[in-house]
């Protein structure tokens, strides 16, 4: 929701289909395709393919600039855990203001109110 | 406070650094409802869980709860926190209140449940991102001694989670701060409430390895190496690829 707001915030139109990996480019984020390609190594099992995905993210945005995207990698793939554990509802206006894209993008199949 | 990435290949902002020096010191403190040894084997329990072979065969079933099975554990604790460990830790998709339900069951404290949690929460946000920039990682706190302060938040009460938790306006003087001023307080963060000390220390890390709770809806300045649409980019491909809706 937050990535859709900074896009209106700033009048670009960021491509969404980016964060389920269904599109291979930037989606209008700059550096998007190597952020999403190291964040899917952080949380995979390949360490070459993070070694890879580290190099190429340092050397398109610094390494300060790496350091905090593996700290953004590293904080959701915490809080996801808390969320989860938890069985935490999306706030009200969230749930609304996101139901459009939660529903094209078919994330609605992730709802932790629909665990048994 | 920054001595844990003094020697770090790659610079960690000094803030980040305290606050992970901070919530590193506290993992082997007593907390509020496990003493500093029980906090600290939950920690390293948390970094053994991926080698666990039950896990993995969960993991790979079409329902966990079609394996049955033992732990592969460090022995420490008992084995219903060793499930929860373990399941929050290796395939925190496929958790459900049916389960939640059943750990409560089995002994486990609401309190003691939120804790956990929060403790497998911390030890996953500080070693997912040194292993994201390729650093060891952290050697584990040594235990304090002294007993947790059982402190139960007599406001807290059932909400929109599993766990009861507190809304802002059943705050007393001891749960002051807890939740940010000037905004609503996050379900997320309510969610931790029933053991307020655990939503200081986790959101305290959130504030410096995400953003702070006006930061990261302030889109006129960027406040880190990285804009706010690179940041919520990574954010929302970590929760897509842990199956995760929130």
């Amino acid at each position: 929701m937050l990535l859709r707001a900074s896009g209106l915030t700033h009048n670009r139109a960021y491509d969404l289909n980016s964060v389920t990996g269904a599109v291979q480019d930037d989606g209008g984020v700059p550096h998007g395709r190597l952020l999403v390609e190291f964040a899917e190594a952080v949380l995979g099992e390949d360490e070459e393919a993070l070694a890879r995905a580290r190099a190429a993210l340092r050397a398109a945005i610094g390494p300060a600039g790496l350091a905090d995207a593996a700290g953004v990698v590293g904080l959701f793939n915490a809080i996801d855990r808390v969320a989860d554990a938890t069985g935490v509802p999306l706030e009200a206006e969230k749930a609304a203001a996101s139901a459009d894209f939660r529903a094209a993008l078919g994330l609605d199949r992730f709802d932790v109110s629909a665990r048994g | 406070m920054s001595e844990l990435y003094a020697s770090a290949p790659i610079a960690i902002r000094g803030d980040l650094a305290a606050a992970h020096t901070r919530a590193w010191e506290r993992l082997g403190r007593p907390g509020t409802w496990w003493d500093g040894g029980q906090r600290a084997a939950i920690a390293a329990e948390t970094r053994h869980a991926p080698s666990c072979a039950l896990c993995r065969r969960r993991q790979e079933a079409l329902s966990p709860a079609a394996i049955e099975g033992k732990h592969d554990s460090l022995g420490v604790l008992p084995e219903i926190v060793v499930e929860v460990v373990h399941r929050v830790r290796t395939d925190p998709a496929r958790l459900s209140e049916g389960w939640f339900r059943r750990v409560i069951t089995a002994g486990l404290t609401e309190e003691q449940y939120v804790e956990t949690v929060s403790v497998v929460a911390h030890v996953v946000a500080i070693d997912t991102m040194t292993r994201g920039l390729g650093f060891d990682l952290l050697l584990l706190p040594q235990p304090e001694q002294g007993s947790p302060s059982r402190y139960r938040p007599a406001g807290a009460k059932p909400g929109g989670a599993w766990v009861p938790w507190l809304e802002p306006g059943d705050l007393t003087e001891q749960e002051a701060g807890i939740y940010p001023a000037g905004r609503p307080a996050a379900n997320i963060m309510k969610a931790m409430s029933l053991v307020p000390d655990e939503v200081k220390s986790f959101f305290d890390i959130v504030s410096h390895q995400y953003q702070g709770p006006l930061e990261m809806r302030d889109f006129s300045r960027e406040y880190r190496a990285i804009g706010h649409a690179q940041i919520e980019l990574l954010a929302a491909r970590v929760s897509v690829l842990n199956q995760c809706l929130y």
